[in-house]
């Protein structure tokens, strides 16, 4: 396959988050850097991280909250959009996190 | 223990690394922390800088700074329903440049540290230590520094303000999100694809379909080898309104029909996503400065954005610059006092071209929420045009395009002319 074709075919196909998020360079920590209170989730009607979080960091599973810290962009986005005040956010220690190196 | 530094600045981005070379180069003895690993590892921006401010501190920024691609090109384009409606302009001159915001940053750190000040990667500064009414130093990971004065440069997220009570908690009103993949293409390709010289560029605004007619609009920078796209959306709107994930809308830009044939061979080398400030002068603190504190760059709510103009990089550099001025006063008089410092840095930046800016563009945040120019008037843009050019048998007047074009999206012309008039007015 010429580098061309592949080239292509990683524009072409549906990219999952995931998959986008591995173009990057990471250190992930093993201890996260945010912690989201899913009780106060429950009854919260729009969960507004869920759509606007960058790095699809919020996900539903049976209309429950789910939180993974790993794809985590640092951005502040779901601090700033929660409507609950669930999260306890912070940046990663030790130079943890996304590294990136061409934005 | 207690470490003692003369000056402390927290965040090695194009403020704080700006303020600490300025510090270093006068003899103080500065300290620059920086949370990321390395240089500019944790710096997202769109894609350009304005080069007239940057050069009055660096004045050999264009022959040393890593420039990508002299703007020379701006395109802002309306996209709907397959049809492109672009304004273009072009010029020979050089104001304004594409790179990486983590190579720009990465210069400014390696003259601060050739200068003398010590750089200190891969420490999350946790507080900004206060005692006695005046700042103290800084605490990271349990140990203390002190200084006699401290410069804040955390960015957009204002966890150390926040504490110190001179910040409020971000409010989906004040900021915006923003997504981009950076897509590498080779410099040829480039060149060829968007009919650029070597050295020159493009900078490329697009509202409509790519924001999913939210607030907001999506760009397109041309590097050096590579592309960098990516889409803006107002938080205040996108959290009501959104109906996809931001990294789809990046998604779709990126293999849109019109848009894909410039990078569709390329490689996405990276993706990233920053808070960016939508209202500068709702954002910026009360204070400036307190006894032994300067705040600059993204934290004082520096960033100018017109809808068709986004200026934050050139701004966190002259305001680096500013603090580090006023600080080197502060050092002559041994007074670090607020009144010293508000006297020589926030006077001085209120009543520089940053603030001037955004306070001659405050008119235009409200525009930015009204939601008819995102959601209909690009659409009866494309279909007024798409009546003019797409003729059949019939050749409509312009009146009678506009005309009939709002009629479909049932808006009063009074209104569209009255809201035109205003935003004239506010542009």
């Amino acid at each position: 396959m010429s580098s061309r074709e592949s080239g292509n075919q990683q524009l072409l196909k549906i990219q999952r988050i995931d998959d986008l998020l591995q173009r990057n360079l990471w250190d992930v920590d093993h201890r996260p850097h945010i912690v989201v209170d899913t009780s106060r989730c429950t009854d919260c009607e729009y969960k507004p991280c869920v759509l606007l979080c960058p790095a699809g960091c919020y996900t539903l599973v049976d209309s429950k909250l789910l939180f993974s810290y790993e794809g985590c962009l640092e951005c502040g986005t779901c601090r700033t959009v929660c409507p609950r005040e669930a999260i306890t956010w912070n940046y990663p220690v030790s130079g943890r996190g996304v590294l990136y190196r061409f934005s | 223990m207690a470490t003692k530094f003369d000056a402390i600045v927290v965040g090695a981005g194009p403020a704080g690394a700006t303020a600490a070379y300025k510090l270093a180069e006068a003899g103080i003895k500065t300290l620059l922390v920086e949370r990321g690993r390395g240089r500019g590892s944790k710096q997202v921006f769109g894609g350009r800088i304005y080069v007239t401010p940057v050069r009055e501190v660096f004045p050999d920024v264009e022959k040393t700074a890593p420039i990508h691609r002299w703007v020379k090109r701006e395109k802002i384009s309306i996209l709907h329903n397959s049809r492109i409606l672009s304004l273009e302009y072009e010029s020979p001159e050089k104001h304004s440049f594409t790179t990486y915001l983590t190579e720009f940053t990465s210069w400014i750190v390696d003259k601060a540290i050739n200068a003398g000040a010590v750089y200190v990667d891969e420490v999350r500064v946790d507080s900004i230590v206060e005692e006695d009414g005046r700042i103290t130093g800084i605490e990271a990971g349990g140990e203390r520094i002190e200084a006699s004065i401290v410069i804040d440069a955390e960015g957009v997220n204002r966890l150390l303000l926040e504490k110190l009570g001179l910040a409020e908690r971000l409010s989906p009103e004040e900021v915006a999100l923003g997504a981009k993949e950076v897509i590498k293409v080779g410099a040829d390709k480039i060149n060829e694809r968007f009919g650029l010289e070597e050295d020159s560029g493009l900078a490329w605004l697009l509202v409509g379909e790519p924001t999913d007619y939210l607030p907001g609009g999506a760009f397109i920078y041309t590097n050096r080898d590579s592309v960098s796209i990516g889409v803006v959306v107002y938080l205040a709107t996108a959290v009501k309104k959104a109906r996809e994930e931001i990294y789809r809308l990046v998604e779709k830009l990126r293999l849109h029909p019109q848009l894909r044939q410039y990078w569709e061979d390329g490689d996405i080398i990276e993706y990233s996503a920053h808070l960016t400030i939508e209202s500068g002068r709702r954002f910026m603190p009360r204070k400036l400065a307190t006894s032994g504190l300067i705040v600059v760059g993204d934290a004082a709510g520096l960033l100018l954005n017109t809808g068709y103009t986004f200026r934050g990089v050139d701004y966190a550099v002259y305001s680096g610059y500013l603090a580090a001025e006023a600080a080197k006063k502060a050092f002559n008089l041994g007074d670090f006092s607020e009144e010293t410092l508000r006297e020589n840095y926030e006077k001085k930046l209120l009543g520089s071209f940053i603030a001037k800016d955004l306070r001659n563009h405050t008119g235009v945040e409200q525009i930015m929420h009204e939601v008819e120019f995102f959601e209909k008037y690009p659409v009866v843009a494309i279909d007024t045009a798409r009546k003019l050019f797409e003729l059949g048998y019939e050749t409509p007047r312009i009146q009678e395009a506009l005309r009939s074009s709002l009629k479909t999206h049932h808006i009063n012309l009074l209104s569209f002319l009255y809201k035109m008039f205003k935003m004239v007015r506010k542009l």
